[in-house]
């Protein structure tokens, strides 16, 4: 391992709900070019916190004593985050459907650009094995977010998003489950952060994919943010 | 001519009012719910007493029997209970999650430092 090719102003937060599998080597492949690796373990049931423990100390473990979500697991690893020594923060997928290429060329983006966040599309970019039953469902996300936040993307439910000090300050997700996505972009839109979005690829494998979260639940998210919008 | 559903209902609807107004509790929100309740017994008992005002309420505004307009009385009473009580819930979510994950942090910050020195 190059010591001076680790990164040291970036945070990577993964979030990690049953990823015993596949963990370790995601962890490893992200020791190796950045210095803070936080993992936010959500209550797993399976081994994913000895996995990460096994790791070593290089890597920051957070333990949520129940299950309460991805978006929960992001907001816990963005706090933890706040105080370490880094300007750039990035939430990552713990199942290995993410590139570290496209984080490196997302911090450069922001560094070159000086926007408050940048978000990764695969409609941009590529989505290697994507299902098509999957294409569609996120082809009406986007469209639905779209209209409900009033951004222009082309990828409104990506994982992949890297973004400066201010937007980690100040952000604060309150909805747990898959409708944090939504969330964040609503947050983007109302405190009028500068965003800007790249092509990424995502490589959906077998397991990747029997991880995905049901269609049905599609349903759920959009109620919730129509509710949120009369009662807020 | 009273009937014995008339007592048992009347009976009901006093010991509403009177468990909702012997609670203790000085939120100011539970007022408006304690207020909503114990009109909901007095209506309750006047109803039971004087049946046809139903009748020409409904005929009031455009419903057939009485009967039918307590149904969709009832029907949007639930949905808003339904809806009041999700909210609510979420709201308890909310407050659960931050004391869960104020309690992770707590943690974290021991162990992770403690992990940092022994190696």
């Amino acid at each position: 391992m190059k010591k001076e090719n680790v990164s040291t102003d970036t945070a990577l937060i993964i979030p990690v709900y049953n990823e015993g599998k596949v963990i370790r080597r995601v962890v490893s492949l992200a020791l190796k070019r950045y210095k803070y690796v936080i993992c936010v373990n959500d209550g797993s049931k399976d081994n994913s916190l000895e996995e990460i423990w096994a790791m070593g100390g290089g890597v920051h473990c957070i333990d949520h004593p129940i299950n309460m979500g991805q978006g929960a697991a992001l907001q816990t690893g963005i706090e933890y985050a706040r105080v370490l020594p880094v300007k750039y923060f990035c939430t990552f997928d713990a199942d290995g459907q993410h590139r570290f290429e496209d984080v490196a060329a997302m911090v450069e983006e922001i560094k070159k650009t000086k926007c408050d966040i940048v978000l990764g599309s695969r409609f941009r970019g590529k989505a290697v094995n994507m299902p098509h039953s999957k294409k569609i469902m996120l082809k009406l996300a986007v469209w639905f977010t779209n209209r409900t936040t009033g951004l222009k993307l082309t990828d409104t439910h990506n994982g992949l998003r890297v973004f400066n000090r201010k937007v980690a300050e100040e952000l604060q997700i309150t909805l747990p489950d898959m409708a944090h996505a939504s969330e964040i972009l609503e947050i983007v839109a109302a405190k009028k952060y500068r965003y800007s979005e790249i092509p990424v690829t995502i490589e959906y494998t077998a397991y990747s994919k029997s991880k995905g979260q049901s269609m049905i639940n599609a349903i759920n998210i959009g109620f919730d943010t129509l509710l949120r919008r009369i009662t807020r | 001519m009273t009937s014995i559903i008339q007592i048992i209902i009347i009976i009901f609807a006093i010991i509403i009012a009177l468990v909702t107004l012997g609670s203790r509790s000085t939120h100011s929100g539970k007022a408006w719910k304690k207020v909503a309740l114990v009109l909901l017994a007095v209506g309750m008992i006047i109803v039971v007493l004087f049946p046809d005002i139903t009748n020409q309420l409904a005929h009031l505004v455009g419903v057939g029997r009485g009967a039918d307009l307590l149904l969709y009385a009832t029907i949007v009473s639930f949905i808003l209970y339904a809806l009041n009580n999700y909210l609510y819930q979420q709201d308890q979510r909310n407050t659960l999650h931050r004391l869960a994950r104020k309690l992770a942090l707590m943690e974290a910050s021991q162990t992770n430092d403690s992990r940092k020195n022994s190696r």
